[in-house]
This record gives C-alpha cells, structure tokens and sequence, in this order.
C-alpha cells in the first residue's frame, strides 16, 4: 500500500543533518553560533521521525498491508532494474521504531556529554546522518539501496570515530573500522551479484527475489548466502572481522551507545533476517552462520574478563551478544534473534551512556582500575548500570532474560547441543565480566579519590527511560508458557521458519539452567571483585588479557605483507623490470648512436677518404652494371 | 696517333698520386698541393680526349677548370693562413673541433 | 554557417584565441581572462548541444568536407551519445578548472592549456581517421610544452619520456590506419578515410587484422595506460604542473578508452570478442596491482597517479566486458573518475602553492586550518573510493555486475576494487591533512570564492549523478546497445 510517509522518516534527519552542517560552517566561518540551536536541532529530528514511525507501526498492527513508497528509478540498464523504492514492512518498522527511539534518547544524551566541545555543530550533523542512513538502511526495498544505507553508516562511523581527529589514534581507529567494514562489503556487494545473477537477472527487489527464489540453483544460494553473511560479519563485527569494533571506542561515547551497541552493529542481523527466504532455503549456511555466532559469542566472553577499559568490555560484550542473534538468526528463530536486538539495544545503549556518564565524571580517566565505588556520588548512574548489568545477564524478570533464553531454546531444540553449551557458558561469562566490571568500579571498597564533576540532567534522564525499557521491554515478548501473548513473535511471524515446540518441562528445564548458570557468574564475580583492592590491578599478561594477540596477528599477515607489496611493486616491479626494459630501447639506441659517431673523428682527411672511397664504389658499380657489357 | 693510353695513363697516374696525397698527408699545404695535382691530372685528361676527338669541347671545360682553381687557390690559401692564426699549426690533425665527445 | 558547424566552432575557437593571444598582449590578467572567457563561451555551445541531443544511436551534428581529396581525407566530424557525453565533462571541468589554477600562471602556460582544449576537442569529435590522428598529435605538442616548461622536479626527462613514449605507440597506430587506408584503396578503388568506410573492409586476413588490432591497442594502452606500459605516468604525473597533469589525467587519459570503443570495436570486433579476456584481466589486474603500488608512496602526486590508473585499469576491463553492465559502466566512472580524480589534483596543486610541500611526512593538520578545503577533498576522496551516494559507486557496482557476467571469477576478483582505495586514500588523508603535524604548523588558507565557486558545480554532479543516475546513463545507453549489438552480431556469426 502506498503512502506518502516512509520517505519523511528518512528526510526529517537528513534535514537535520543539512541544516547542522549548514550552521556550523557558517559558525566556523563567520559568526559563532549558540549550541543550543544545534543541540534543539539534532534532537527535535530524531523524534518526529520516531512519530512517524509510531503511526505506521499502529497501522500495522491494526492489520494493514505493507506500505511502500515509490521514489523515482535509479538505474535501468539491461536487466537490471533498480527503483529508489521504500519498503516498510512489519519488520523494517519494527527496526525503525526502535532505532529511532534509541537514536533520540542517544542524541540528548550527546548534548550534555558533548558540551563545550569545538566541534558540536559537526557533531550532531553527523549523527543525524547517521541516523537518516541507518533508517535508508532498514527502509530499503532492494539490497543495492539497502547497500547506500550501510555505507552511509560506515561513513558516518568513521566520520564520528575519528572525530577528534587531530590525535592519529583517533583516526587508525576509525580506517580500520572503515576498511574491515569494507572487506565485509566486498562480500555482500559479491553476494548480491550472484544471487541477482543466480536468479537470471529476474529482479532485485526483496519481493521480486522472493517471488523467484526457486529458479536459483542450491550451490549458488548457498554462495551468496555465505558471501552476504561475509558483509554481516564485517558490520556485526563477528570473528574473523570483529578487530575493529574495540578499536572504535576511541570515539566519544555517544557513538560508541549509538553505532556500535544499539544500531549499526545490528545491521548485519536486520539483513540476514531481511533475505530470509535465502537463508531459509539453505539452511547449512543458517548453521554456519549460528556457529560464527556461538564462536564469536565465546571469543568476545573471554576477552571481556581480563579487559581494564570500561568502553573495551562493553564492546566486546556487545560483540557477544551479537553472537547471540546470530544463533537466533542463523537457526531460523529469526523473530527470537531479532527481539534480542530489541532488548539489547536498550541495555546495551544505557550501559554505555551509564560508563560514558563516569567516564566524564572522572575527567576521561577509563581504566576501571583507576575508579570506585560511585554509589554515593552517582547515585543515577549506578542504579541504571546495575539495572542493565541484571539485564545483561539474563537474570528474570528484566528484558535479557527472555530474549537470550528463547534464543538458548532455539538451539536446543535443533539439536545443536554444542551451541547449546556453548551459549551457557558464554552466559556464565557474561555475568561474571559484567558483574566484575559492576563491583570494580561501583562497589569496591578502597577506592582512589577522584574529583568529580557535576552530571547533567540530559545524562541522566535517558538512562532513566532506558532502564524502565531494560526492565520492562521483556514482556513484549512474554512466552505463552507463562500466559504472555509472545507479542513480537507473532509481529514478526512470517519471517520465522521454525518455531518453539517444546514440552513445558524441557522449557522450565532450560530457564532454570540459564538462571542458575547466571547467578553462578554472579556469585564467582561477587567473591573475587566485591572486595576489590584497587590498587593492585590485575597484570596485562597472558594470552587472554592481549586479547589472543588477534591484532598483532592480522598485522603481521595482511598490513606489513601488502605494504611490502606495495613497495615490491613500485620499486621492483615498475622501476627495475618495466622501466628497465625501457631504458634499454633507450641505451641500446644510445650505444648504437655512439658507435655510429666513431666515424665523425672531426679528422678533415678521414672525410676526404669516405668522399674517395664513397664515389670509387660507386663508379664502379655503374660501370659494371650500366656500362660495362 | 699516339695511343691515347699513354696520356690517359699519365694523367691518372697524376689523379691517383693527388688523391693519395690529400688522403695521407698530414700537412694543409700538401693537401692544397695534391689537390691542384688532381685538378691537373683532370685537366690532362680533358685535352687529350679533346684532342683524340678533335672536338673543343673537352678544352673549352679544361679552361674553367683551371680558372676555377685559381680562384679556389685564393680561397683555399686564406683559409689556410686562418686556420694557423688559430692554432698556430697546420697539422690536420689537430683541428678536431667537430669531434663527438667520448664519454 | 548553420547549426551543424557548431562544432567546428568548439573545436577550433580555444586554438584561434589562443594564437590571437600569443601575438598580441601580453598582461597576463588579460591572457587568462580571455582564456576563461574562451572556455565558457565553449561551455555554453556544448550544453546547447547537449540539450538538443536526441538519445538515438547515430552521429548527430555531423559536418563532411572534402580536405584532402585525392587521398580521401575529409574534414569529417560528428557526435553521438558516446562522445557527447564525454564532451559535456570536459566543457563542464575545464573552465572550473580554471577558477581553481587562477593565481600565478604565466601567459605560456594558458595558451598551452588552450590548445590542449582543442586538441582534446578534436580527438573526441573526429570521424575520419586521419583527422583523428592530426588531433591526436596535436594533444602531444603543448602538453610536452606545459610539462617542460611549467612542471617541476624532473621535468624535462618526464616530459620527454611521456612524449616519445606516446608518440612510439601512435607511430605502430599510424601505420595501421594506413595499412588500413590501403586496403580499402585496393578492395573500392577510392581513398577514404572516413570511420564508416573503414568499417566495410572484407578482404583483410585473420593476421593482418590481428597486426592492426594490436597497433591500434599498443597506442591505446600507452595512453589510457594499462599495465605493462604505464612507467611514464608517476613520473609525469609528478613532475607536471596542476593544470598539465589534470588535463593528462582527467581528459586525455579517457580518450585512449573512447578511442577503444570507437576505433577498435567497429573495426575488428571478432578479434576484440576474441582477446576481451586477456584485456579484462589486465584490467582487473592493473587495477590491483597500482591501487596496491599506490599504499606506500609518500608522494602524493605520485600516489594520485597510481589510483588513478587503477582506476582507468577498471575502465578499460569494463570497456572489454562485451555487455550492456561493463560498458555503461566504464562510462560512467570515466565522468566519475574525471571530477574525483581531477578535483584532488587540482586541490593537491592549491596545497602545494600554499605548502611547499613535497611528501606526506610535511604535511598534517590542514583540516583544523582549512575546513572547506578538507570538506572538499573529503568528498573527492569519497567519490574515488566510491561510496554509495556518489558517482563512484555508481560506475563500479556497474562494472563488477559486467565482469561478471562476463567471467565469474574475474568478476569476484574485481570486485576488490572496494577495497583497494579505500586503503590508500584514508590512510593519505589521515597522515596529510587530518592529523597533527610534527613540527612548525603549516601556513595553509582556505578556499576563496572563486575556488569554491569552482568546485561546486561538481560536488552537485558527484551526488547528482549517485543519487539519481538514470537520466545521465540514459544519454548514452542508446549508443552503447547499438555497439554491443553490433558486436554481438559478427561475433555471434563465429
């Protein structure tokens, strides 16, 4: 069904975008500008592009069609047919809704974590940017305007990465970001042109490649659903090219809450959920991909629990529990996976906002070891953090609860008892980093006396609205077991191709199990840290506390070997051989020519004698021939 | 008639010896010299055809050629006192100004 | 003089002011207002032109004179999609161009860069072949000037090498067209010249259209250049003044690949079908192997002219993909190409002018001190790496979804092309303009409005042309249907 709407969601931001930029140049250039008018326009955006939203779910949910809106055609070559087309499904709303809403309670955050910086203006320019192409991501209605969408958030990425960008760390971060990112789009530029191509060129929009899915051979869908996943791998930051995601915490910490917890990062979810009839078609790459997930979901615990940088551990968990989503995803439980990124996005975003929150209270000091027990003094901030580490956690009745069970039960219905195991385990760590990182800088006893600085009421009062989201945001999805109306599986239905079918006993079975691996974590946190003596941090030794040397590893094999490379090829390669075999046209004209100019010895009788010899022979020659018969 | 090999002969032979001589030796005056010997040599021959032929034409040339060498004689003879103001020699070997440069 | 000498009169008014100019005055204000005047008036008949085009696949705006009768060479030029489009580009940046070269310039250096205009002009225009290669050389002549005179750094070596080097391969192409010229002398009895005669031969063996096909891609190859005949281009690229080497780069790179389609397609297009292999892969592989070579030059010039030839390695393996995707596509990344790659050279240029510098390790922190200036070069940079929302991602999805039709695997391995400047370029612009320097601050002002004026009109065509590129291709599909089913055609026939 056509409506006029879907475009505004995206344009409100960009205006806001636009109008930022427009202001801050002129800010730069002539006259300063107060913030407010940047702070009242980067936030005012985001939240009537939440309004729209809300009014499209209602519809939905009232039981109309899809809505969809026809741009213009962007390209139309041969077969391909590309329309600037809009897609708003129950799923696209369903990413939109709480993109934007997150989005707009991240934005005031940002205007009381960004106060007095130079570049404010800029800043919230290039949030909205960020946000408009977020939002062009989740809307798209084929996979190339979809693409627009997820470049346009790794530029932005790497715009807001490297925003102080004057240190070059701050800028590192943000290339690699930009680069791993890209090597992942490689993959899903190339799965796109194999499925589009597998299809005999049919069509490109999700609908049309839906419709037509069955004229693919199966060896083909499941390359391009392996290359497509390469793209989520590089955005949702899984193993092997998650490297960057740690790294893009040198940004500012509303990014940090933004793009890489509650939205960006689950753009690699939102697509494999999106090509769903692909992935239901083949469903060794769903296990594949839940694999990459319970790996990365593993991987990143571990790594969480020697890590000292509050942003650090936050990015790995994120990073684990993205791992999560792809189980949920990759199993087919697309609705289990996806209520995961709901619930997480609320925790999540309010964990970080909550670190960035001490982090400025402390004067940017961000090693965990070097703060304590902030109860007394940020008496918000604390009750929302241990709020979103309960969550985390998965400890009843807050939100992670339930979306990481359904998800642990997904699994252990397939059969896949492995990834099954390895989910509880990464449970148990979880609540056991999370819990480390809660007692070390909350509650340990002896603590460094730092001064503190006053915290602004637009920090605090989204942390407070998240956290009511982080308690509550689970019964939006409450099991039918316990009487609930499982509120987003039905919304998200007709993504699912598997459903949850076990005996009530087994489900009672698995929670109790999740609970109790939690409250274990807890309990080996707890004994270990609550105590903490501060002022002796632990070593950074070890193969865990570097982070498995995964780094020095790529280093080593991808960037040192192609800078060889590349000066192998510009200094060999061109000037040696190429340019070599040049010269030697060249010298050999040159040597020739020399050896010619033997004969001009400047010497007057020499010449004479050529002249003598020269017209001897040729008299001789016409005589013989001409003459002498 | 005397054969015309006789003459021919001798003015070839003089035409070899001007030709030897301005290709071997060293000396500009020796050259000028051997020169006017080929000139002459030319000259020797022109007349005996003109003679064997009874036709004026081969003298008539005989005489350009030996006005033409006078004048030559004049050119050639500043040139000669030229080039020794410059190097105070008249070895032909020293005048290599035209030489390409060894490297 | 009716509409159809309009283009005579582009081709030719650069050249005619430019010789007014260099016998008459000598205020070097004067010279290059005059010049900038010159090109707008050129600008404003192209876009005439442009806008009574119609988007069918024949020549339009055609003029036939007889110049050389009794040898068949006629004054014979015409344009269709194809050319049109690439005329439009170079109307539109040469006199922007201008407005970012303003300050500084010597009378010589204007004249040369107006001659350039008419060779370039001439090349994209001409119909007969012999007047394509008088064009062609003309090009030669005041680039070597502008090169030798105005460049820097190993200026006349660099000058010399690409002028020889160019001309080594036109001399192989010139021997062809005759040989060509010849046997059409010997099939019809008359001389002609003209590329649709040319295109009627029927009693050439399989070897000498072989020998032809490759005189013609030597010379071409140099040009564009493609890899192994591309070691003239850092040096040149290099030691060439701004204006020289944006012209070289952004302009008279993309004739080579216009000459390809237009020369070698119609000409052989059964030995074209038949090497389109080897020549995609020396694009795809070029277009790694430079964008690979460009990571660790500490040059940025140089730098430049890696990409860019990675780049025009792209192009051309678009160009030899044989279907509709390759071929509109390396069309467009030729215009994309052109404005990206055109317009850092030419901010590198203003940089240099305010710097002084000579590697990445003098430069740093620009952006704090110049903002508009790094807004721009930031766009630029995006556009090359081709990011969605600009031109340049446009043209490569294009061109990967053409190498892959054509050959699946070469069409993975193209698609590498993401990759590769990205790399380089974030790399240069953190170390150049984004971080601090090490050391004194550099005296760096920001653009004035002549310059942003300037660049303007293509920062509108970058994200003109990304966000909505379908009326651009729609000019020039028409053209590249009726080549390629042309191809198909004799092609098939095998």
């Amino acid at each position: 069904m056509h409506t006029p709407y879907l475009i505004w969601i995206i344009l409100i931001p960009l205006l806001g975008a636009l109008l930022n930029a427009g202001f801050y140049i002129y800010h730069i250039k002539f006259k300063k500008l107060p913030e407010k008018l940047f702070a009242i326009i980067g936030t005012v955006t985001p939240f009537i592009a939440f309004l729209f939203t809300l009014n499209l779910f209602f519809k939905l949910n009232d039981g109309s069609e899809n809505f969809e809106q026809f741009l213009f055609q962007w390209l139309d070559v041969d077969n391909l047919s590309i329309e600037m087309k809009l897609l708003g499904d129950k799923l696209a709303i369903f990413m939109a809704m709480f993109v934007t809403f997150v989005g707009w309670l991240i934005h005031i955050y940002a205007v009381g974590y960004m106060k007095g910086d130079d570049g404010f203006g800029k800043f919230f320019a290039y949030f909205n940017l960020f946000l408009a192409s977020m939002l062009i991501l989740v809307l798209a209605d084929n996979p190339v305007i979809l693409f627009i969408g997820w470049e346009g958030v790794g530029v932005c990425s790497y715009l807001l990465i490297s925003f102080h960008y004057t240190d070059g760390d701050n800028v590192m971060a943000g290339n690699k970001a930009f680069i791993v990112n890209r090597v992942g789009d490689l993959g899903f530029i190339l799965g796109v042109i194999t499925l589009f191509f597998a299809l005999d060129k049919t069509g490109i929009s999700f609908g049309d490649m839906q419709a037509n899915i069955s004229i693919a051979s199966n060896d083909l869908l499941i390359l391009s659903g392996f290359l497509l996943f390469v793209g989520a791998m590089g955005k949702s930051a899984q193993v092997p090219l998650y490297v960057w995601l740690p790294d893009a915490m040198a940004g500012p910490t509303p990014i940090s809450a933004l793009i890489h917890a509650a939205t960006m990062v689950t753009a690699g979810i939102y697509m494999v959920a999106r090509f769903h009839f692909l992935y239901s078609s083949v469903e060794e790459i769903g296990l594949f991909i839940a694999y990459i997930g319970a790996i990365s979901a593993v991987f990143a615990a571990i790594i969480a629990t020697r890590q000292q940088d509050i942003k650090k551990i936050l990015a790995y968990s994120t990073m684990s529990q993205l791992g999560y989503m792809f189980i949920g995803v990759g199993l087919g439980f697309y609705s289990s996976g996806l209520f995961h990124v709901f619930t997480h996005a609320f925790f999540k975003a309010m964990l970080f906002m909550g670190a960035g929150g001490v982090i400025l209270a402390l004067h940017h000091e961000q090693n965990i070891f070097k703060m304590a027990q902030h109860r007394k003094r940020l008496p918000i901030i604390s009750a929302t953090f241990l709020i979103g580490v309960i969550a985390i956690s998965g400890i009843p009745p807050f939100s992670g609860f339930f979306s990481k069970d359904a998800i642990l039960a997904a699994a252990f219905q397939q059969g896949e008892y492995l990834i099954w195991g390895v989910g509880m385990f990464t449970a148990f760590l979880t609540a056991f980093y999370m819990f480390r990182l809660y007692f070390v800088v909350f509650v340990a006893p002896n603590g460094h006396e730092k001064e503190y600085s006053y915290t602004d009421k637009t920090i605090t009062f989204p942390l407070m609205i998240l956290a009511v989201g982080a308690i509550f945001a689970g019964f939006l999805n409450f099991p039918a077991i316990f009487g609930g109306s499982a509120f987003v599986d039905t919304w998200l239905a007709e993504l699912n191709s598997v459903k949850l079918h076990m005996s009530h006993a087994t489900e009672y079975a698995l929670m109790f199990a999740s609970i109790a691996v939690a409250v274990a974590g807890i309990y080996v946190a707890y004994k270990k840290y609550a105590n903490y003596d501060v002022y002796k941090p632990e070593s950074e030794e070890g193969l865990i506390a570097n982070k498995f040397y995964v780094d020095e590893v790529y280093d080593k094999l991808f960037v040192q070997s192609i800078k060889r490379l590349s000066r192998y090829f510009d200094e060999t390669v061109d000037t040696k051989y190429i340019d070599g075999t040049l010269m030697l046209a060249c010298k050999g004209f040159i040597s020739f020519g020399k050896k010619l100019a033997i004969i001009q010895n400047a010497n007057v009788r020499y010449y004479a004698f050529y002249m003598l010899a020269g017209i001897s022979a040729t008299s001789m020659y016409i005589y013989i021939t001409l003459i002498g018969q | 008639m005397t054969s015309l090999t006789g003459y021919a002969a001798v003015s070839m032979i003089l035409f070899s010896l001007g030709a030897i001589g301005v290709v071997s030796r060293r000396n500009v005056f020796i050259i000028y010299m051997s020169i006017e010997l080929m000139l002459n040599g030319i000259n020797l021959f022109l007349v005996t055809f003109a003679r064997y032929h009874f036709n004026m034409d081969g003298q008539i040339l005989s005489i350009m050629v030996i006005a033409i060498a006078a004048a030559e004689a004049a050119i050639f003879l500043s040139v000669i006192i030229l080039l020794f103001k410059t190097k105070k020699s008249l070895d032909t070997n020293v005048f290599t100004e035209l030489k390409q440069e060894t490297e | 003089m009716g509409a159809a000498d309009i283009l005579s009169f582009i081709i030719f008014l650069p050249a005619v002011v430019a010789f007014i100019l260099m016998i008459s005055t000598t205020k070097i204000e004067d010279v290059r207002n005059i010049a900038f005047i010159t090109t707008i008036i050129t600008l404003i008949l192209v876009m005439k032109i442009y806008l009574n085009f119609e988007p069918k696949a024949e020549m339009q705006f055609v003029t036939n004179i007889e110049w050389i009768s009794s040898y068949g060479i006629n004054y014979y030029i015409g344009v269709d999609g194809f050319s049109l489009t690439i005329l439009m580009l170079i109307a539109i940046l040469i006199p922007t161009s201008y407005l970012l070269l303003w300050e500084g310039r010597t009378k010589g250096y204007w004249l040369n860069m107006l001659l350039i205009q008419t060779g370039v002009t001439g090349t994209l225009l001409s119909l007969d072949i012999i007047l394509f290669y008088f064009f062609w050389e003309t090009m030669l002549l005041p680039v070597f000037l502008i090169i030798g005179i105005f460049g820097s750094g190993n200026k006349v070596f660099s000058t010399i090498k690409v002028t020889i080097y160019t001309m080594a391969g036109s001399l192989l192409m010139f021997v062809a067209i005759l040989y060509l010229g010849v046997s059409f002398f010997n099939e019809y009895g008359h001389w002609s010249f003209q590329y649709n005669d040319l295109t009627t031969l029927t009693h050439l063996g399989y070897n000498e259209k072989l020998f032809l096909f490759l005189a013609f891609a030597t010379a071409f190859a140099i040009k564009i250049p493609i890899f192994p005949f591309h070691t003239w281009i850092t040096g040149t690229y290099s030691d060439a003044p701004t204006g020289g080497v944006f012209l070289l780069s952004s302009i008279m790179a993309k004739l080579g690949v216009y000459a390809v389609v237009r020369f070698m397609i119609p000409f052989f297009p059964d030995i074209f079908v038949e090497f389109s292999s080897w020549f995609v892969f020396i694009g795809v592989f070029g277009m790694i192997y430079f964008g690979i070579a460009a990571l660790m030059q500490d040059d940025i010039k140089k730098m430049f002219a890696y990409s860019s030839a990675s780049h025009l390695s792209l192009i051309a393996a678009g160009v030899f993909s044989l279907n509709s995707y390759g071929i509109n596509g390396a069309l467009y990344l030729i215009i994309a190409h052109a404005i990206a790659t055109g317009g850092l050279f030419l901010l590198i240029g203003l940089l240099h002018e305010q710097t002084g510098f000579k590697t990445i390790k003098d430069l740093g922190g620009i952006a704090k001190k110049a903002p508009i200036f790094t807004f721009m070069f930031a766009i630029m940079l995006f556009s090359n790496v081709g990011l969605p929302g600009t031109n340049g991602f446009v043209s490569e999805l294009l061109i990967i979804f053409g190498i892959y039709e054509f050959n699946h695997t070469m069409g993975y391995i193209s698609a590498v092309t993401v990759l590769v400047a990205a790399s380089f370029m974030l790399w240069m612009f953190q170390r150049a303009i984004l971080q601090e320097r090490v050391g004194a601050p550099l005296q760096m002002r920001d653009l004035r409005i002549k310059e942003i004026v300037g660049l303007v009109p293509w920062v509108i065509i970058i994200f003109l042309m990304g966000i909505y590129p379908d009326p651009f291709i729609d000019k020039f599909e028409p053209t590249v249907t009726h080549y390629i089913n042309d191809i198909l055609k004799i092609g098939a026939i095998k």
